[in-house]
């Protein structure tokens, strides 16, 4: 029999529908699969109905009564919460949280009738890029198992790139799809906030969190979007228009592309091999026909500053919730109600996680709060401004998506060197804008990617475009 | 800007979390780089800037005002780590 796991979404959708294979047989697959490459950690747990989820959509195929995405076994990053699983956030804190209900996310998508395989393993409370601060132990990348995945999905990135799963779910605040894509040479798109329903996503940093898609090409991606996009009225940031129907709107010819390249950004890369593969893919998409057109874009320099007061004063306020009474970790015999607090928060929760509720709130502090977390505000108003000014003359922004190719496990110790990684990828979610990096490219066999960045509510054009430049070249197939 | 032991221990005591004497002068260091790269804001110019606190200017979809049955206080109290009778359990507050 063939390796089904190396099918796309699309020819497994084809394949289940003209039963030349089960779904039984394509989940027993891919549990097999994540059997041999348990040395990735790429899971922090397995669904044990899978296979019984699996039987259900046989069943319904049968019947022809499936729904888009009938039988096809997926994985979601462990910050969705699914009702009576463990959803742990890759925290301590909520090692042994079982949840009480289940995310819109999750939902859809079983509505969809998907086949959860399992929960993937993350940084803590999504906060890192490159997946060391997970409770639960590092992801390692299957391309080179020395080095990181990139985070905070880097489980959900590695299960797609190693053919663990169909697809999977991830959330982005900083970079957190992007970046792990790039890292592992596969598609990931973040889509407009407020596209994306965030509720039963755990949240981190509410005004930048949004959940979204990693896959093997832009077409898988669009297509798993589709089903999981759409107004939610449990999410109030939730945005209230009609979903596009992405995967036709990724394959359609009428698209049309003016791609704007931020020239002080690309002048500025730093990286030789960064910079080299960001014409080379200029020039894949020029070959294609799509129109290109220098833009500036000012005050894009600032975006990490301004992330870094933003980010963590919203994750000190959501993390309040985490305090040893409700659910979560609780310390062994605290003696007052301030030692239960303070000493089961800090057993709870890791370094970084610790490290970013203190920045947050020492910038909301009494006395700093104007000069910290009210002129960053301001600044991320000049930040989106500068993206709708870029609008109004190109439809998309094409940029890198990571500074370098992944690196190598525990070798970045400086927090700011650490935070540094998502330069490129912050600016689309403190302005709230959709984006996607595909592959384009490797260095010494390591992928690198390409970042397109659109205007609110463009997803399907952004997926046109990768699709157009994936039709042009074969990176997401190698 | 210098965080001191002083502030430290206030932003420490704001967030309930208990920091070990033994990683406080690394902690600090950190924290004064993050610091230090969060202040390249302090470059640009901000007077008259509106502040931004969300992307979406219409982000108001609040639900009818009306009970549902998501509460479900004896489903969510099985995860509690200490309950009884309905009620959470903590260190006694009041003496």
């Amino acid at each position: 029999m063939e390796d089904l796991s190396k099918l796309s979404l699309v020819e497994q959708i084809n394949g289940l529908k003209s039963k030349k294979f089960s779904s039984i047989e394509l989940t027993e697959f891919y549990l097999k699969r994540i059997d041999q490459e348990k040395v990735l950690n790429s899971f922090i747990s397995l669904n044990e109905n899978a296979l019984k989820e699996a039987k259900k959509s046989d069943e319904k195929i049968a019947k022809n009564k499936s729904s888009s995405l009938e039988g096809i076994p997926i994985a979601h990053k462990d910050i969705f919460c699914i009702k009576d699983q463990k959803t742990t956030c890759g925290s301590k804190m909520l090692e042994n949280f079982i949840s009480p209900y289940s995310s819109t996310v999750y939902e859809k998508l079983s509505s969809s009738g998907t086949v959860n395989l399992g929960k993937t393993n993350m940084d803590e409370f999504a906060m890192g890029s490159s997946n060391e601060t997970s409770f639960f132990g590092s992801v390692l990348n299957p391309i080179d198992p020395e080095r990181v995945p990139g985070g905070s999905s880097g489980g959900s990135a590695t299960a797609v790139a190693a053919n663990l799963c169909s697809f999977a779910t991830g959330t982005d605040t900083g970079g957190s799809i992007r970046q792990p894509a790039a890292f592992c040479g596969i598609t990931g798109i973040k889509p407009t906030y407020g596209r994306v329903s965030r509720w039963g996503m755990i949240a981190f940093a509410s005004s930048l969190d949004q959940g979204g898609i990693f896959a093997k090409n832009a077409l898988d991606a669009a297509l798993a979007l589709e089903n999981i996009a759409g107004f939610d009225e449990k999410d109030s940031t939730s945005i209230n228009k009609k979903v596009p129907p992405f995967f036709n709107q990724a394959k359609s010819k009428d698209e049309e592309h003016v791609v704007g390249i931020p020239k002080k950004i690309i002048e500025d890369i730093k990286d030789d091999n960064v910079k080299n593969n960001f014409f080379e893919s200029l020039d894949i998409l020029k070959k294609s026909g799509v129109k290109v057109k220098e833009i500036d874009l000012k005050n894009i320099q600032y975006s990490l500053p301004v992330y870094y007061v933003i980010a963590p004063a919203e994750c000190s306020a959501n993390l309040s919730r985490y305090d040893g009474v409700r659910f979560g970790h609780r310390c062994e015999n605290p003696k007052d109600l301030d030692d239960l607090y303070e000493r089961s928060r800090a057993e709870g929760f890791g370094e970084e996680v610790k490290k970013r509720i203190l920045i947050g709130t020492y910038c909301l502090s009494a006395g700093y709060y104007d000069a910290y977390y009210l002129k960053a505000q301001k600044i991320r108003n000049l930040i989106k401004q500068s993206f709708m000014d870029a609008f109004k003359e190109v439809s998309s922004i094409m940029m890198p998506t990571c500074a370098n190719v992944s690196f190598k496990l525990n070798s970045i110790q400086n927090p700011v060197e650490m935070y540094e990684q998502d330069i490129y990828t912050i600016p689309a979610n403190l302005a709230g804008l959709p984006a996607i990096s595909i592959p384009s490219g490797k260095i010494n066999k390591l992928p690198l990617g390409i970042q397109f960045i659109g205007n609110y509510l463009e997803e399907g054009n952004l997926l046109n475009l990768s699709n157009k430049f994936q039709q042009n070249s074969n990176f997401h197939n190698e | 800007m210098k965080i001191s032991e002083e502030i430290l221990n206030n932003i420490s005591s704001l967030s309930k979390i208990k920091i070990d004497e033994k990683i406080k002068s690394d902690l600090i260091k950190d924290l004064e780089s993050i610091l230090k790269m969060v202040e390249e804001m302090n470059k640009i110019d901000t007077s008259g800037i509106e502040p931004m606190s969300h992307p979406l200017e219409e982000a108001d979809n609040l639900r009818k005002d009306e009970a549902t049955d998501e509460i479900k206080r004896d489903e969510y109290q099985k995860f509690a780590p200490q309950t009884d009778d309905g009620f959470y359990l903590t260190p006694k507050v009041i003496e």
